[in-house]
């Protein structure tokens, strides 16, 4: 019966060329037809693997594309395969936006990650109005937390805002009888920077801390002398950066630590990354900080976190520490399936509406140990994090507070 | 070959397509343009839009930079200012085909004043003048909340045609489209008229210029006004296109992009110019689907050839600089000139 199936005559170079022709012209085309057929959930992502914020985009795009692996290997969503497919935005709006739109175009994903606050703002016109994608990015602007106005639209983590209210609470935890800690707040004047500046003010009052002084500096400046003398006149107990990676944070601890200055120095999410940390040199002494993240080196008790180490050990034997870009790309990923499960289940079509619906119907959610308490997201956001301190003497952030939930 | 081509009257040697060849391909293009909405895909419709705004705004730089010899690096501020002015306006009901010349003239305006240090410093000393302008607009766009809605940016209502909204990537395409081709014919005749050759003579020379009776003043400001109304049309549209702006889109780094665009097109060309622009937007996307095709079966392809694709797209900018420094028009002008003359001479 082999011989039946060949054509008659066999097969001449002609109709070998032919096929080979026809095979390279289907394997350009969309497949998104072939897609549909077999199932197949396509996760789109534009993380900006090069560019300024190449950093922390390479870790967003390995978490992500990972975790897809593991949950494909550990039976797909509802019985579905997922096929992650990220394309490098660079960290510029037109290539994002042109990404999206090349993804959106050729398979028309039910879930999307993009790459910056300037992405979202822009796909959130298009995205509300083709609903059929729900989107999420590493921006945590306090803007984008709106169920409103962005409606398919959440961060895998507290908004800006949020996690300074965090810090604050945890500063305010720490007053003694001789009244409230003050507080210094230090940012690069971005949008980035200034997002969460008038929240934390009005939260600083409700809480009675006085925040002595207010200073904006460039995001990379170089010499903070002026700012630094500025600080010193206004002594405050804890100096807050944010809309920073890295300097010019070093720069103006040396520079306080040499003017004889008691304080502590903390930071925000994307400035918390142990290598970045590590990078800090001396000033990383006493370096504290909000994550909304446990570390990937606190496995214990968090199955999820021993889940992404076992996989990175596999998927990437030379990654020798699976940083925080990383941890959010999975928890981003949890999130997307978690959403999709909810509606293939309750046997709904992958719809911008109701995956906002399970979206919002997320209560109480083990999200197996990468934040410490079971999470919910009826507010597009995870209020929740907690401060961590750097320990010189083991080179590693260790938690000095409890977990710490905000309203949303 | 050419053949035919008699040039018998004044009005046929002012023709701006004086060759029946040349006006069957223009109609054939116009044609392409019209249908290309309907028939394109998504994604290659969205790359016409931002084809489209790239090729407005560097047209505008190139009659600066490359017509009139005054160096920008300030493009990008021209842009935010037709953006915002687009912005606020449509926000206040007025319609698109009010806002686009009003967002022009907003931009214009700001390039005159920008454009009266081009009197007593040019070269790279106006160049940091502009770059002046670069920062300073940023800080205006970041600070000025009322107007520009700070460092959160602004949301543009979709424009209306006929009672039409154009929120859909087709249908910006053919208003992009529209304004792009309306505007490079606008510049082809400025071109040649006593305006486009003024601004030739103070690029090539500005003292002899003035003593051939060039208003220097004049002229410069003209070539500021214009090209600036260009980019404030470009920014506008680019409003109305991603219908969301934050300040951070407008950086320098954009500025470079457009210089580097008419720089490898061809200054002081127009065809120069829409090539340039082609190369700059396309050859990224090809470079990104190169790399999507192979990570379909390399694993980790993406985070591998990711940087590679730039260093390639970097090196393709150096190579056409050093085998072809008067751009990508030199390489189309030679193909060209070997099919006129085929096959007497090929």
């Amino acid at each position: 019966m082999k011989h039946s199936l060949q054509a008659p005559g066999g097969p001449t170079r002609r109709r070998l060329v032919q096929a080979g022709l026809g095979a390279t012209g289907l394997s350009a085309l969309p497949l998104t037809s072939a897609l549909a057929q077999s199932g197949e959930i396509v996760v789109g992502a534009a993380p900006p693997i090069t560019g300024v914020f190449a950093f922390a985009g390479v870790g967003l795009h390995q978490g992500l594309g990972d975790y897809c692996e593991w949950r494909n290997a550990n039976g797909g969503v509802a019985g579905r395969r997922l096929r992650y497919i990220g394309e490098d935005s660079a960290y510029k709006m037109d290539q994002a936006m042109s990404v999206f739109k090349k993804i959106m175009a050729a398979h028309r994903p039910p879930v999307f990650y993009g790459d910056s606050t300037a992405w979202a703002k822009a796909a959130s016109v298009e995205v509300s109005q083709l609903g059929t994608t729900l989107t999420s990015s590493p921006s945590f602007a306090s803007d984008l937390a709106d169920p409103v106005k962005v409606p398919y639209y959440f961060m895998a983590g507290p908004t800006y805002e949020a996690m300074i209210e965090i810090q604050l609470e945890y500063i305010n935890s720490q007053a003694r009888a001789g009244g409230k800690p003050s507080v210094a707040l230090v940012y690069s004047d971005t949008e980035f920077g200034r997002d969460p500046i008038e929240g934390a003010k009005k939260h600083a009052q409700k809480l009675g801390i006085p925040v002595v002084q207010e200073i904006v500096t460039k995001p990379g400046a170089v010499d903070v002398s002026a700012e630094v003398s500025r600080l010193r006149r206004a002594r405050p107990d804890y100096v807050i950066f944010h809309g920073y990676v890295l300097a010019p944070i070093p720069e103006f601890i040396k520079q306080m630590k040499e003017a004889g200055m008691n304080f502590r120095a903390m930071g925000t999410i994307w400035s918390m990354d142990k290598t970045t940390v590590d990078a800090m040199g001396a000033a990383a002494e006493g370096w504290m900080g909000v994550m909304p993240y446990r570390y990937s080196y606190d496995t214990a008790g968090a199955r999820t976190m021993q889940a992404i180490k076992d996989h990175a050990a596999k998927a990437r034997p030379n990654m020798a520490y699976v940083p925080l870009f990383y941890t959010h790309g999975w928890l981003v990923g949890s999130i997307f399936c978690e959403v999709m499960d909810r509606c293939l289940r309750a046997g709904q079509a992958l719809t911008g509406n109701n995956m906002k619906a399970a979206l919002e119907s997320i209560r109480n959610w083990d999200t197996g140990g990468i934040m410490g308490r079971p999470v919910s997201l009826a507010r597009h956001q995870i209020p929740m994090g907690r401060i961590y301190q750097y320990d010189s003497a083991s080179k590693l952030l260790q938690p000095a507070s409890d977990w710490i939930t905000m309203e949303g | 070959m050419r053949i035919r081509d008699y040039r018998q009257s004044y009005e046929h040697d002012e023709a701006l397509w004086p060759t029946r060849v040349q006006q069957v391909w223009l109609a054939l293009l116009l044609l392409a343009l019209a249908a290309f909405p309907l028939l394109g895909g998504g994604y290659l419709v969205s790359l016409m839009c931002v084809l489209g705004i790239h090729v407005i705004a560097a047209t505008g730089l190139n009659i600066m930079t490359g017509y009139t010899g005054l160096i920008s690096l300030g493009l990008a501020a021209f842009m935010g200012v037709g953006c915002y002015t687009a912005a606020w306006l449509a926000q206040r009901g007025v319609p698109f085909y009010a806002a686009l010349p009003a967002a022009g003239l907003m931009a214009a305006a700001l390039g005159i004043v920008v454009g009266l240090p081009s009197l007593r410093i040019k070269g790279l000393y106006l160049a940091v003048a502009t770059l002046a302008l670069q920062f300073l607009m940023v800080y205006v766009f970041r600070e000025w909340e009322p107007v520009t809605g700070g460092v959160r940016g602004v949301n543009v209502p979709p424009a209306t045609f006929l009672g039409v909204p154009l929120n859909t990537d087709a249908r910006m395409a053919w208003l992009i489209a529209f304004c792009a081709v309306l505007l490079l014919i606008g510049a082809r005749n400025l071109l040649r008229t006593r305006i486009g050759r003024a601004f030739l003579a103070i690029r090539d020379k500005d003292i002899s210029a003035e003593v051939l009776g060039i208003n220097l003043l004049r002229y410069k400001l003209t070539a500021f006004a214009i090209g600036t109304f260009y980019a404030g049309v470009a920014g506008a549209l680019l409003g109305y296109y991603y219908r969301a702006m934050t300040p951070e889109y407008f950086t320098l780094q954009l500025s470079i992009f457009y210089l580097a665009a008419i720089i490898v097109g061809g200054l002081g060309s127009l065809l120069g110019t829409v090539l340039g622009a082609l190369f700059m937007t396309l050859v990224p996307e090809v470079l990104r689907a190169g790399v999507a095709v192979v990570a379909q079966w390399v694993p980790r392809a993406t985070e591998i050839l990711s940087p590679v694709q730039q260093v390639v797209f970097g090196l393709l900018i150096m190579g056409f600089l050093i085998f072809e420094p008067h751009g990508l028009q030199e390489i189309w002008r030679r193909i060209r000139r070997f099919f006129h003359l085929w096959p007497f001479r090929a």
